[in-house]
C-alpha cells in the first residue's frame, strides 16, 4: 500500500506544460509576496525594537499625523504591481484553458464523477473503466467532465488545474503529461462521507503502451478458465450485475451504478484509492466494504468465505 | 437622558426613520436575491409562465396596489396637518387596497394549484411561489402594521408625537409597493 | 502621568464593591434577561461567543487529533463531516461576528458618547434572537445528525436526495435566526452613530474603531439578508421538495446556491475582518502615544473595502468552470482590493515609526496581528491569480490562507482588543504575566498549526478530508499542525483563565489606566448606566488628549463643530 503513495503530487513538481505555467506564475506571486512580507515584518520589528520606549516617559513623541505623499505612493505602487500581475494572469489562464484548436489532435475522455469513484470512457474506443486513467505522453488529453450526483472536483497538481465536477454543467478540462509516470490526484470538493478516497491515479504511457493498453481494455473480461472463476462468475451475474457492469461475464450487461469491472484485475487500486488491488485487500473489501470506506454506497452484502473466494478468482483475472 | 447631544429629533430624520430605511435596504438585498435567483433560473421555465399566469388580470390588481401607495401619502399629509379624521380615512382606504391586492394574489395562486402546479411543482413554480409569496408576506405585515396605527387612532391614541411611526410605515408601504413593480415587471412581462 | 478626572465624574468604585455598578433594578440573575443596557447586552453578546468559542475550539482540536496520522480511524467520516461543518459554522456565525457585535454594543455607544443604542428594546430582541439561533443550529445534535455538508453547504450535496437527516435543517433555519438578530444589532449602531454622536464629533472626528463598525453594520444588513434568501430556498427545496439547486432535468441550478451563498459570503469575511482592522486603529495609536498616521486614508480604505467587497464573490467559484471572462473580471476586482487593505496596513505600521511604543500585551497582539495579516494577505492575493486559485483552491493552503486572515489577523486583532477594553469594562486589569504566556503561546501554536497546511496544500492535500494516504511529508506535517493546535489551545485556555481570574483579582483600573484619548475613557471603569456624568468638548478625533495637551490641539480642531 505504501509504494501506491510513495511519489509526491505537488503542485510545484509539474510534469505538464499546463501545470508548469501555474507553476513558473505561483513563482513570480510567491517572489513579489516575499518582498512585501519582509519589508512589512522588518519594519514592524524594527519599530518595536528602536522606538520602544521602557521608561513610560510622559514625553510626547512627534505626533504626525500623516503623509499624503507617502500615502499616495504605497497606494499606486501596490496597484501597478497588481495590474502587471493581472496581464499575467490573465495570459496564463488563456494558456491554460482548453483551446479551440489545439495543435495536435487531443485524445479525448469523458470522465464522470460519482459518489465516491471516478468513471472514465474512452469515446473512441468504448472502453470504460474507473478510477485509474491511462493517457499517452505529449498529447492534450481532453476532457469533459460531469458528474451523475453531488459536485465534485478533478485534480491532478502535477498535470493541470483543478475543475469542478458539476451535475446538469459538463465541464472541458486539458492536461498533459510531458513524460511517463504515475500521476496521483484526487477529489477537491467535498462530496460526502467518501470524499476523502476519491482518489485519481493518472497513468501516463508512451504512445505505444498507451495503444497496447487501450486494445487490452476494449476486449471483454477473460472467460473462466478455473472451477472457482465460474463459481465467480455466476455469483457475480446472480448479484454484482446489479451495480456492476463486467463485458464477456455470462449474463447481461450489468448496471453502471458502480464502477465497470471488466478489467478490475488491471487496476493497482481497488475502493478509489482506499486499498491496493491485492487479492488480499479485495477480499477485505468483499467482506465488508462500509468498514474500509464507510458511507460507500455498496453494502455489506455478508458474503461467505466461499463466495469470496470465489469472486476474488473471478475478479482479479487478468 | 444626559447624553451631551440634545439635538431635537426633526421629524424627517428621526432616529425611527433612519432606523427603518436602513432595514428597508437590507429588504432591498433579500428581493434583490429573490428576483436575481428568478432570473438565473428562468431558462428552464419553459412555456410555463405564458401559459399559466395571468398577466392582465395581474395588472388590474397590481394597479389597486399602486394606488395605495397614493393614498397613504394622501393619509400622512392629513396626518402631518393634524386632520386625523381624514388620516383614518385614508388608511381605511389604503388598507382595503390593500386586502384588493392579495385577493388578486389569491385568486392568481389558487387558479394555479387548479393546474396542478403546486408551490413544488417544478423550477418555475418553486421561484413564482416564493418570489411573490414573500412580497405577499411583506403586504401582509405592512397591513398588519397598518391597521395596528388605523386602529389606535381610532382609539384615540395616536398623536403629533408618533408622527415618525406614521412616516417610517408609510415609507415601508411605498417600498413594498416599489417591490411589486420590480416583481411585476420581471415576472409578468420580462420573463414571460 | 497623572490622569485628569473629567469634569464631574464620580469616584472610582473600590475594589471591594462589586465591579458593576447598581441600577435602579439591581444586577441580579433577572435583570440580564430583561435588560436593554446596551453594555450588559454587550457582554452577553461576549459571553455567549466565548462559550461557542470553546466549542468550536473543541471541535478544531477534534479535527486536528483525527488527521494527526495518515489512515486515522478516531473519527468516522461522517463523525469528522459534522465536526469541521459545525467548526466552522460555530466560528464564524456563533464567535467572531457575535464578538464584535458585543464588543461594538458595548464600547461603540460610549466612543460617541452616547447614553445607549438608538433602539435599546430592538438591542434586547437581536441578542436573544442570536442566542435562540445558536441554540437551534445545536440542537440537531438531539436528532443525532448534525449540520454535516461543510459550513457553506453546497448544493446538491445539501438537498434532501443526499443529506436526508434533519440536522442540516436545523443548521438553515437556526443560521436564518442568528441572521435576523445580527440585522437589528447592525440597524442599531448604525442609527446610534447618525443620531446619537455627541456635540462636536462629526464624522471626521469619528474614532475609526466606529468608521469600521458602520462600515461592518451596513456590509452586514446588505450581506445577510441574501443569505437568509439562499437559506429560505435552501429549505424549500429540502423540506417542501421545490427545485432552486436540484441540478437535474428539471431545471435547477447547483452553481446558483453558490452565487447567493458567496455573495453574501465574501461581505462576511470582511464583516470579520474590519472591526479587527477598526480595534488596530485605536489601540495601535494609544500604545505609540501618537494619533494614526492617515486617519482619513484609514477611514476611507474601510469604505473602498466595504464596496469592493459586494464585487468579488466569484473569487470562491473560480474552479466551477464559469468561463475566462467571468473569471477575469473578478481575478481582477479580487487584486484590486488588496490595495485599501495594503493602506491600512502600511498605515499602522507607520504609526508605530517614532513612537514611543508600550510593549503591553494589547500592542503584542496588535503587532502580531500585522504580520499574520500580512501573510494571509499575500495568500490572497495568489487566489486571486485565477490559474494559482485553480491549483491551490479546496486544499490545505487556502485552509492556512483563511485561518492566517481570520485568525492571525482578526482573532489577534480581537484579543488586542480585549486586554484594551476589558479595564473598562470590568473595572480591573487583565493579568500582563498572563496575557504575555497567552501572546507568546499564541503566536507559537497559531503559526506551528497553520504555516505548515501551506505546504500540506502545495503537496496535493485537499481539504475537508476526513483522513488522508500516508504521501512523503503528509504524516509529519499534519502532526507539526496538530501539535501547533494543542499549543494554540492551551494559549486560549490561559486567555479564558485570565479573564475570570482579573475580573476578580486584577489590578484596579481607574477612568483611563492606558491614558487614552476616545470618549470611553472619559467616565468611570465600569461606567455608570447612563454612560457619562458629563462629556468633555470634542474637538477633535482626540478629545481627552486635546484636555490633557491644550498647547498641541489637533490638525482636526481647525473644523467647523457642531456637524451632528
Amino acid at each position: 500500500m505504501h509504494s501506491l503513495y510513495s511519489t509526491a503530487n505537488s503542485v510545484l513538481s509539474p510534469a505538464s506544460p499546463y501545470a508548469q505555467n501555474i507553476a513558473h506564475l505561483f513563482w513570480v506571486t510567491f517572489w513579489i509576496s516575499m518582498v512585501i512580507l519582509v519589508l512589512v515584518s522588518a519594519f514592524v520589528i524594527f519599530n518595536l525594537i528602536r522606538y520602544r520606549d521602557r521608561e513610560r516617559s510622559s514625553e510626547l513623541p512627534p505626533q504626525t499625523h500623516g503623509n499624503t505623499i507617502v500615502e499616495i505612493t504605497w497606494t499606486t505602487i501596490p496597484f501597478a504591481i497588481l495590474v502587471v500581475l493581472f496581464v499575467l494572469t490573465v495570459q496564463s489562464m488563456e494558456a491554460v484553458t482548453p483551446p479551440k484548436h489545439p495543435k495536435t489532435d487531443p485524445v479525448n475522455v469523458d470522465v464522470v464523477a460519482h459518489q465516491w469513484w471516478w468513471e472514465f470512457r474512452y469515446p473512441g474506443s468504448k472502453v470504460v473503466t474507473a478510477n485509474e486513467l491511462h493517457i499517452p505522453v505529449g498529447k492534450p488529453i481532453d476532457i469533459t467532465l460531469t458528474s451523475v450526483d453531488v459536485i465534485h472536483d478533478f485534480w491532478v497538481p502535477e498535470l493541470g488545474r483543478k475543475i469542478d465536477a458539476v451535475p446538469a454543467h459538463p465541464n472541458q478540462l486539458v492536461i498533459e503529461a510531458d513524460k511517463p509516470g504515475v500521476y496521483l490526484g484526487t477529489c477537491a470538493e467535498y462530496c460526502g462521507a467518501g470524499h476523502a478516497w476519491m482518489r485519481i491515479r493518472v497513468y501516463a504511457q508512451t504512445p505505444a503502451d498507451y495503444q497496447t493498453w487501450l486494445a487490452g481494455q476494449a476486449k471483454p473480461h477473460p472467460a473462466p478458465t478455473s472451477a472457482a472463476e465460474a463459481i465467480g462468475m455466476g455469483y457475480f451475474d446472480g448479484k454484482c450485475a446489479e451495480c456492476h457492469n463486467i463485458t464477456g461475464s455470462g449474463g447481461s450487461k450489468g448496471q453502471d451504478v458502480g464502477p465497470d469491472l471488466t478489467h478490475f484485475g488491471t487496476r493497482d487500486t481497488l475502493g478509489a484509492g482506499v486499498l491496493a488491488n491485492t487479492p488480499a485487500d479485495l477480499r477485505t473489501w468483499l467482506e465488508n466494504p462500509q468498514a474500509v470506506k464507510p458511507g460507500v454506497h455498496m453494502p455489506n452484502l455478508h458474503l461467505s468465505t466461499s463466495q469470496i473466494d470465489a469472486l476474488v478468482a473471478y475478479l482479479e483475472a487478468k | 437622558m444626559t447624553t451631551a447631544n440634545t439635538t431635537a429629533a426633526k421629524p424627517r430624520t428621526n432616529k425611527h426613520i433612519i432606523g427603518m430605511l436602513f432595514f428597508i435596504g437590507s429588504e432591498i438585498f433579500f428581493f434583490l436575491t429573490l428576483l436575481s435567483s428568478y432570473a438565473y433560473l428562468s431558462g428552464a421555465f419553459g412555456n410555463l409562465p405564458r401559459s399559466s399566469l395571468a398577466v392582465p388580470r395581474t395588472l388590474i390588481f397590481s394597479l389597486f396596489l399602486w394606488a395605495s401607495s397614493l393614498t397613504i401619502w394622501i393619509a400622512e399629509r392629513n396626518f402631518h396637518r393634524r386632520r386625523f379624521g381624514a388620516y383614518r380615512g385614508w388608511m381605511v382606504i389604503t388598507i382595503l387596497l390593500g386586502l384588493t391586492f392579495l385577493t388578486g394574489q389569491g385568486i392568481e395562486y389558487t387558479e394555479l394549484f387548479r393546474k396542478g402546479i403546486a408551490l413544488n411543482y417544478d423550477v418555475f413554480s418553486s421561484a413564482f411561489f416564493t418570489l411573490t409569496g414573500f412580497h405577499g408576506l411583506h403586504v401582509v405585515t405592512g397591513l398588519i402594521m397598518l391597521s395596528s396605527l388605523t386602529g389606535m387612532s381610532f382609539a384615540g391614541k395616536l398623536g403629533p408625537e408618533n408622527e415618525s411611526a406614521v412616516v417610517s410605515l408609510s415609507y415601508y408601504w411605498h417600498f413594498v409597493d416599489a417591490v411589486w413593480i420590480a416583481v411585476f415587471c420581471v415576472a409578468y412581462l420580462i420573463f414571460i | 502621568m497623572a490622569q485628569k478626572s473629567m469634569g464631574a465624574a464620580p469616584e472610582a468604585l473600590s475594589p471591594h464593591e462589586h465591579p458593576f455598578p447598581p441600577l435602579n433594578r439591581g444586577w441580579g440573575w433577572l435583570t440580564w434577561f430583561s435588560t436593554t443596557d446596551h453594555k450588559k447586552i454587550g457582554i452577553m453578546y461576549m459571553v455567549t461567543s466565548l462559550f461557542f468559542f470553546g466549542v468550536g475550539g473543541i471541535e478544531a482540536l477534534l479535527i486536528r487529533i483525527q488527521l494527526a496520522a495518515p489512515n486515522a480511524k478516531v473519527l468516522s467520516p461522517q463523525e469528522y463531516d459534522a465536526i469541521f461543518t459545525m467548526h466552522g459554522t460555530t466560528m464564524i456565525f456563533l464567535v467572531v461576528m457575535p464578538i464584535f457585535i458585543g464588543l461594538a454594543n458595548y464600547i461603540l455607544p460610549l466612543m460617541v458618547g452616547a447614553r445607549d443604542v438608538a433602539f435599546p428594546r430592538l438591542n434586547a430582541l437581536g441578542y436573544w434572537v442570536f442566542l435562540l439561533g445558536g441554540i437551534v443550529i445545536y440542537l440537531a445534535l438531539f436528532t443525532g445528525s448534525l449540520a454535516n455538508a461543510g459550513w457553506f453547504s453546497y448544493a446538491p450535496l445539501s438537498e434532501s436526495a443526499f443529506t436526508s437527516r434533519p440536522g442540516l435543517d436545523y443548521w438553515a433555519a437556526g443560521l436564518i435566526e442568528t441572521g435576523v438578530g445580527t440585522i437589528a444589532a447592525a440597524v442599531n449602531l448604525i442609527v446610534t452613530v447618525v443620531r446619537y454622536r455627541a456635540t462636536g464629533m462629526t464624522w471626521r472626528r469619528l474614532p475609526l474603531f466606529v468608521w469600521m463598525m458602520v462600515i461592518t453594520s451596513l456590509l452586514i444588513l446588505f450581506a445577510l439578508t441574501p443569505l437568509n434568501a439562499g437559506l429560505i430556498m435552501l429549505l424549500g427545496d429540502r423540506i417542501l421538495h421545490m427545485h432552486f439547486f436540484r441540478a437535474n432535468a428539471s431545471g435547477g441550478s447547483a452553481i446558483l446556491w453558490q452565487h447567493i451563498f458567496w455573495f453574501f459570503g465574501h461581505p462576511e469575511v470582511y464583516i470579520m475582518a474590519l472591526p479587527a482592522f477598526g480595534i488596530m486603529s485605536e489601540v495601535v495609536p494609544v500604545f505609540s502615544r501618537k494619533p494614526i498616521f492617515g486617519y482619513t486614508f484609514v477611514a476611507g480604505s474601510g469604505i473602498a473595502i466595504g464596496l469592493l467587497s459586494f464585487g468579488v464573490w466569484v473569487h470562491h467559484m473560480f474552479a466551477v468552470g464559469l468561463g475566462v471572462p467571468m473569471n477575469a473580471a473578478f481575478s481582477a476586482t479580487s487584486m484590486l482590493i488588496a490595495v485599501p487593505t495594503g493602506v491600512k496596513i502600511f498605515n499602522w505600521s507607520t504609526t508605530m515609526f517614532q513612537g514611543k511604543l508600550r510593549l503591553d500585551t494589547p500592542l503584542l497582539f496588535a503587532a502580531a496581528m500585522i504580520i499574520q495579516f500580512v501573510i494571509g494577505g499575500i495568500t490572497g492575493v495568489m487566489f486571486a491569480v485565477a490559474p494559482i486559485d485553480w491549483q491551490l483552491t479546496d486544499t490545505y493552503f487556502v485552509v492556512a490562507h483563511f485561518h492566517y486572515v481570520l485568525f492571525g489577523g482578526s482573532m489577534f486583532g480581537l484579543w488586542a482588543g480585549i486586554y484594551y477594553w476589558y479595564p473598562k469594562v470590568t473595572g480591573r486589569m487583565m493579568s500582563e504575566r498572563l496575557g504575555k504566556w497567552h501572546f507568546w503561546l499564541a503566536v507559537i501554536g497559531f503559526n506551528m498549526t497553520f504555516f505548515v497546511q501551506h505546504i500540506l496544500g502545495v503537496m496535493g492535500m485537499a481539504r475537508r478530508v476526513y483522513t488522508y494516504p500516508n504521501l512523503p511529508g503528509y504524516g509529519t506535517l499534519n502532526l507539526i499542525s496538530t501539535i501547533g493546535a494543542f499549543i494554540l489551545g492551551t494559549a486560549v485556555v490561559l486567555f479564558l483563565w485570565n479573564i475570570v481570574w482579573s475580573f476578580r483579582k486584577g489590578k484596579v483600573a481607574g477612568d483611563n489606566p492606558w491614558d487614552a484619548w476616545t470618549l470611553e475613557w472619559a467616565t468611570t471603569s465600569p461606567p455608570p448606566e447612563h454612560n457619562f456624568e458629563r462629556l468633555p468638548p470634542v474637538r477633535s478625533a482626540r478629545p481627552l488628549f486635546d484636555l490633557a495637551h491644550p498647547e498641541l490641539a489637533d490638525a482636526h480642531a481647525a473644523q467647523p463643530e457642531g456637524n451632528a
